[in-house]
């Protein structure tokens, strides 16, 4: 297992390098010189010149990137030309609202993808079955801000619920009451990625429940809901697992458009701002900070999932 | 005809996802016949008429500009052809040949995959934004954006694909008749990976469709003057307490068309050759 842990550190560092170039070369992409473009459209041409010799604009491009790596490396994203502030800070701001909103919504999605999972799978072929998967493909089919616009417009404008938009954040008055701001939002982010949920816990559950230690445990007389719990869905949980790497990116893109439904400040809503501004050092601490994380994430999914399932680490 | 017998037994007893199929040949003939079906001028303003029901002359209600939804929705479906088959055609070629090139030619394989693995590294609509920022809103722009974001898993896909069927020994045959990388890639492999393509490309051309909207909504995708069901729905949302249904519309084309190519998906995936069955996750 530490072989493995070690192997696959070792694997995730010229994938972030390389990522790091990428997302290094963005601003050097846009049309345009990286210093004025930093700066953004009120900067005088002494301003450009400074930052053109600051940030080694006049040096050749290897040494360019190495320069801003060891920046990066040391906590300085550069500054946003809108805010006029340290990048990392302005992603901080962002932070406890796209935080608290990932963690409702893996709450949402926990709590209805796997039960509702366990059941379509237990009662395969019945109606019951057709109705979940169905609805569940049906929901991973609706675009994430059209089920947004509607819960706003049923649960807030209509019955007045919730509320519609934005997020005060929680250390301010009102306190954790304030949550009930991101209810509707975690809701439609839920939706499509518990419909994923759904549809893999049915079909790992599926494809164990042919195995012969099902067979086994049934034939010993085990009641059905025992061998479903314990040794079919502990089994498929490896898959479902597995999954979560990818509900963690799913989630990132959705949240985007969430955010800019309900006009929450989290992270995902600065990146389209972020755009339509064209604050361009604040999309790319963005895009690097996510990215790393990503990285981080499915390097945890994958020990994870080697740890549940120790074929893996052999392999 | 021996090939629409094959495709066309894929949906035998499934009824749910002969409805997608139909469906999806509905919108196909939307997006052909625009011109013929629309009653309207997509983009002909009508000040009087805005923000009208739906009901007659204008079935679908019309939109802040007076503009007819109805006729809107059909040329929405036209955009909505386009960006699918031209997403799916990026994807599957791009990724296809990333894919298949580094299962055949290991060792360039180990670079262009990780290559593949870095893109990956950017979740799928994020990675979008980013290539959208860099360049200007347009449908080629947007189809080559989305296709791209898609090119990715299908190269994964189909490299493990290939993988597999190198190993198979009428590749070994071939090698051994003296045929050539090409010919042995392109006239005996890829004939193999045929089926499981069609799969990738009926989820692709489903995720093209959210992606493409989500993009619309963010004001990033298809330029506004477009009539895309994307921007249906981003231009009037503003609208959705005084006129509801002009969001019900749109919202319901789209969602019908991805529930219809995801069923169709899962029908052909369902027929597909065992051997790849692991390999095709849905996107």
């Amino acid at each position: 297992m530490l072989v493995y842990t070690i192997k696959r550190l070792l694997a995730l560092i010229p994938t972030l390098l390389a990522a790091s170039i990428l997302v290094f070369l963005f601003i050097h992409l846009i049309p345009g010189d990286p210093a004025s473009i930093l700066l953004g459209d009120t900067a005088t041409p002494e301003d450009v010149a400074a930052l053109t010799r600051e940030m080694g604009l006049d040096q050749p491009i290897w040494k360019q990137y190495l320069l801003w790596l060891s920046n990066v490396l040391q906590g300085d994203l550069g500054t946003s030309v809108f805010f006029r502030e340290p990048v990392l800070s302005v992603i901080g701001d962002g932070a406890e609202t796209s935080i608290l909103l990932a963690t409702m919504t893996m709450f949402w999605i926990v709590l209805f993808g796997i039960p509702i999972g366990i059941l379509s799978a237990t009662k395969h072929g019945t109606w019951v079955d057709q109705m979940t998967s169905g609805g569940a493909m049906l929901f991973a089919s609706v675009p994430t801000f059209w089920l947004g616009l509607y819960l706003i417009l049923i649960f807030s404008v209509g019955l007045g619920w919730f509320p519609s938009s934005g997020f005060p954040s929680v250390s301010d008055d009102g306190g954790l009451a304030n949550l009930r701001y991101l209810i509707l939002p975690s809701l439609t982010l839920a939706a499509p990625n518990a419909a994923l949920i759904i549809r893999l816990v049915r079909a790992s559950m599926l494809d164990v429940s042919r195995e012969d230690h099902v067979r086994t445990a049934r034939a010993k007389g085990l009641h059905p809901a025992k061998v479903a719990i314990k040794h079919v869905f502990r089994n498929a949980l490896i898959a479902v697992a597995a999954a979560f790497g990818f509900t963690f990116a799913a989630l990132v893109s959705e949240a985007v458009v969430t955010e800019t439904v309900f006009s929450l400040p989290g992270i995902g809503r600065l990146v389209v701002q972020s755009i339509l501004r064209r604050d361009y050092p604040v999309i790319q601490g963005v895009i690097l900070v996510i990215v790393v994380l990503y990285m981080i994430i499915n390097l945890l999914v994958d020990l994870a999932y080697a740890r549940l399932d120790p074929r893996v680490s052999l392999k | 005809m021996k090939y629409l017998r094959t495709f066309l037994a894929m949906f035998k007893g499934r009824k749910l996802a002969t409805i997608g199929l139909i469906w999806f040949c509905i919108v196909a003939v939307a997006a052909i016949a625009a011109p013929l079906l629309a009653p309207f001028d997509p983009l002909e303003i009508d000040p009087v008429a805005r923000l009208s029901e739906p009901g007659t002359p204008y079935l679908f209600g019309t939109d802040h500009f007076g503009r007819d939804s109805f006729s809107r929705a059909i040329y929405g479906a036209r955009m909505a052809v386009i960006i699918g088959l031209g997403s799916v055609i990026v994807a599957l070629v791009t990724g296809g040949l990333i894919g298949m090139i580094s299962a055949y030619f290991t060792r360039l394989g180990h670079v262009l995959m990780r290559g593949v693995d870095v893109l990956m590294a950017f979740p799928a609509l994020l990675l979008a934004l980013v290539l959208m920022t860099l360049l200007e809103r347009s449908v080629t722009n947007t189809i080559i954006v989305i296709g791209i974001v898609y090119a990715t898993t299908t190269a994964r896909i189909l490299f493990g694909m290939t993988l597999k069927l190198k190993g198979e020994v009428f590749v070994d045959a071939a090698i051994c008749s003296g045929a050539g990388h090409g010919s042995i890639l392109f006239r005996h492999i890829l004939p193999n990976l045929i089926s499981p393509l069609l799969v990738q490309a009926s989820f692709i051309f489903a995720f093209a469709q959210l992606q493409a909207a989500a993009l619309d909504f963010l004001g990033l995708g298809l330029p506004p003057e477009v009539p895309s069901w994307g921007n249906m729905l981003s231009e009037e949302r503003i609208y959705v307490t005084r006129a509801p249904w002009l969001l019900i519309f749109p919202g319901a084309l789209i969602i019908l068309s991805v529930f219809s190519m995801n069923l169709v998906g899962d029908a052909m995936r369902d027929s597909i050759d065992p051997r790849f069955k692991d390999d095709i996750a849905g996107v």
